[in-house]
């Protein structure tokens, strides 16, 4: 362990410079008076505050020159001081068990006990179990999580040494740092790689399963087969087009063909444009020049809320009598039902036959039908 | 010339001064709750944080670059679209709103030519240095699109994705694993310490790269059902599932992009401009440069990686070049198209 940059380069009288984490009481006691530390780790050096002070978080804030909006991740020792500020789901927890302590933060839904501006504007905050001993142990004697980042300024190289740090700083940034642990140059890891488990809370759970009123049942074999599967549900309900809203709510694992069924629908009506995945976009809007209608294609899997169907315009399109297909239309279940009186919804549900191994992957067993 | 963009087609609030290529300032509020991620809206937050933020974040591009909307900006550029209409409509009123009060020239711009032209910004390549046809592809979170430069502004599609977009699929694939969404970047670092040889997933359209798409539901399907097969999950297992998906999700890009550069009848290719969030992806880089090397074309990336995700520096680079062609909007009849194509 060697103090690794030249003198210039600290130029703060009240920085405190050690090179080993021997006197933790020091640095206990930098981090609860509000002090910035900057520290080794399994990753990259990293800055770091108490996470219970907000005037410090935003003393953070100005060092890292963050872009705004842009939660901090805090650093537990482990798993039951994560569960103090956040709730685990089951795709959490495989994560802790998986991955921690390591390289990897996971995002839960927060439990508003850090400080502002810590976790995101959403409500979720990320966590860290480092794999440093040093660390862990400073983060047990400390008793409550710290927050930390990697400690360069925001997009500027990724610190490996104290020199790649403050040769990249302003000298207003350096006056920032109370506290510096060198620990000589750090082997060249990536730094930690943040995991976002907030939307794997199966909305499912709250809307309930759907229940068909007629079983309706057809095996398909291939792509194709899915898009004439579509065509055929298409004749059945075409004649309500115009009179009334057609909504295909269809429910079905990623990669089950929703949009291969979308697809073999908009074909069937008519429309010439290429159908691609609305996940990104949430929204894809076709229109048939020739008969003026549309199909708008809408991807439910983000939504947290049933009601933000509405913000897309859901119900102007039901006023208008549109055709939609809903991707994860599960999710949106109860604000779909609304509508119950205005449309025709039809549910549309893909399974993959997965159990019975060996079988064409292809095959697909496709139920529709109204709602019980 | 300095020009103020505007970008609000995704979940990010972007602005940005520039002048000519060179970026000024380069504004992005995030709505992320991840550091590195391929991007999508958040339906809860999209239209009313954008209408929150925008004035801020215009704001600070102002002040940050040292300039007054009043005195210095000649333009105005704003994101028509792809993307989502709500989110769109926020920035484009808001230019509109700017354009009519300081009386600027108002630009609408492509959020793909954007990304095409994003390895242009800070003269990291310079304008005159590329050289005509050229090509470009997009690789993001919301699109896969491969075109023909004919020169900047005249692009033709050669390839584009019928299902999927890329950093989609890769979001997609880490769901499957366990690693959250979206978790195209997790996909990343998980790869990196996995063996690609230990499955084997089908590489899209082997073979038919002639039709010139890209596709990923087939490798989903596959992907799917060996990720079930493979349950209970380890960490050995996700990380050779991460790594044989990338590999194969990667291979399928290049294989149609070598279709496209040796049977295309293009005069010899000279550049391909790369944008869009999966740049970030090093893999991904090295093989098209190796791509490139072996057909001697020079392989463009942004400078940095805070042009690779969405932000307003680079509707700024396409908006200078369209200041010269004096391609201008009437602010009256500016609106927002959602479904727009390359």
């Amino acid at each position: 362990m060697s103090i690794s940059t030249s003198k210039e380069t600290f130029p703060t009288k009240k920085m405190i410079l050690l090179n080993s984490f021997k006197n933790i009481k020091q640095i206990i006691d930098t981090l609860q008076k509000g002090g910035l530390v900057i520290f080794p780790c399994e990753t990259v050096y990293g800055a770091a505050v108490d996470s219970s002070n907000e005037v410090a978080v935003k003393k953070l804030n100005r060092y890292k020159e963050r872009p705004f909006g842009k939660p901090y991740a805090i650093m537990c020792s482990s798993q039951k001081m994560a569960e103090k500020y956040v709730r685990l789901n089951e795709t959490a927890k495989n994560i802790y068990k998986t991955f921690l302590p390591g390289p990897v933060t996971v995002v839960s839904v927060g439990l508003h006990k850090v400080a502002p501006g810590i976790e995101s504007e959403t409500g979720t905050l990320g966590i860290r179990i480092p794999d440093y001993k040093l660390m862990l142990n400073l983060l047990k004697k400390f008793g409550r999580p710290i927050v930390a980042t990697s400690a360069n300024a925001s997009y500027r190289k990724r610190p490996y040494k104290i020199s790649d740090i403050f040769d990249n700083i302003s000298n207003k940034q350096k006056e920032l740092i109370d506290l510096v642990i060198d620990a000589g140059k750090l082997p060249k890891n990536e730094p930690s790689t943040v995991i976002d488990t907030t939307l794997d809370d199966l909305a499912i759970l709250r809307q309930g399963e759907i229940k068909l009123k007629d079983k309706n049942e057809v095996l398909s074999r291939s792509e194709e087969n899915t898009q004439n599967v579509a065509k055929e549900l298409w004749q059945k309900y075409d004649s309500y087009k115009g009179k009334r809203a057609i909504i295909f709510a269809l429910e079905g694992e990623m990669g089950a063909g929703k949009t291969i069924f979308t697809k073999g629908l908009a074909k069937t009506m008519g429309i010439t444009e290429l159908v691609t995945s609305p996940t990104y976009s949430l929204e894809n809007r076709y229109s048939i020049l020739d008969t003026g209608h549309s199909l708008a294609h809408i991807d439910a899997w983000r939504m947290e809320k049933s009601d933000e169907l509405n913000a897309l315009g859901f119900s102007s399109l039901i006023k208008n009598r549109s055709v939609v297909a809903i991707e994860w239309a599960e999710r949106v279940a109860d604000e779909i039902r609304k509508f119950d009186d205005e449309a025709i919804i039809i549910w549309v549900k893909i399974k993959n036959p997965s159990t019975s191994s060996g079988r064409n992957a292809n095959e697909r067993l496709i139920s529709w039908g109204i709602e019980k | 010339m300095k020009i103020l963009s505007i970008d609000t087609s995704c979940d990010e609030t972007a602005a940005a001064v520039t002048e000519g290529t060179k970026i000024l300032s380069n504004t992005i509020w995030s709505q992320a709750s991840a550091h590195a991620k391929f991007g999508g809206v958040m339906p809860s937050l999209a239209r009313r944080m954008h209408e929150e933020r925008i004035d801020f974040v215009v704001e600070k591009a102002l002040s940050t670059s040292h300039q007054s909307l009043v005195t210095n900006i000649d333009a105005i550029a704003v994101t028509v679209g792809p993307g989502l209409s709500i989110a769109l409509g926020v920035g484009v009123s808001k230019a509109k709103e700017l354009a009519i009060k300081y009386k600027k020239k108002l630009i609408a711009v492509n959020h793909l030519e954007g990304h095409i032209l994003s390895p242009l910004a800070n003269n990291e390549y310079p304008v005159s240095s590329i050289k005509y046809p050229s090509l470009g592809l997009v690789v993001s979170g919301g699109n896969t699109i491969l075109v023909k430069i004919n020169k900047i502004g005249s692009y033709e599609t050669l390839a584009q994705t019928t299902d999927d977009a890329l950093g989609e699929a890769l979001d997609k694939a880490a769901r499957m694993l366990g690693l959250g969404y979206p978790g195209g970047a997790v996909l990343e670092k998980m790869s990196r310490l996995g063996d690609v040889k230990k499955y084997k997933l089908p590489i899209p359209i082997l073979g038919q790269e002639s039709r010139r798409i890209f596709t990923y539901s087939g490798l989903k399907t596959a992907m799917s059902r060996l990720v079930e097969s493979e349950k209970p999950l380890t960490k050995e297992k996700i990380q050779n599932l991460a790594a044989s998906f990338q590999d194969v999700a990667f291979a399928h890009i290049i294989r149609v992009l070598r279709f496209v550069v040796t049977n295309h009848q293009l005069p010899i290719t000279n550049h391909l401009l790369v944008g869009g969030g999966v740049v970030a992806n090093v893999e991904l880089r090295k093989r098209l440069r190796k791509l490139g090397k072996e057909f001697g074309i020079s392989v463009c990336f942004p400078y940095s990686n805070k042009l690779t995700g969405d932000n307003a520096a680079m509707i700024g680079v396409v908006a200078y070049f369209k200041f010269q062609r004096k391609e201008f909007v009437d602010p009256s009849k500016i609106d927002r198209n959602p479904n727009l194509k390359a």
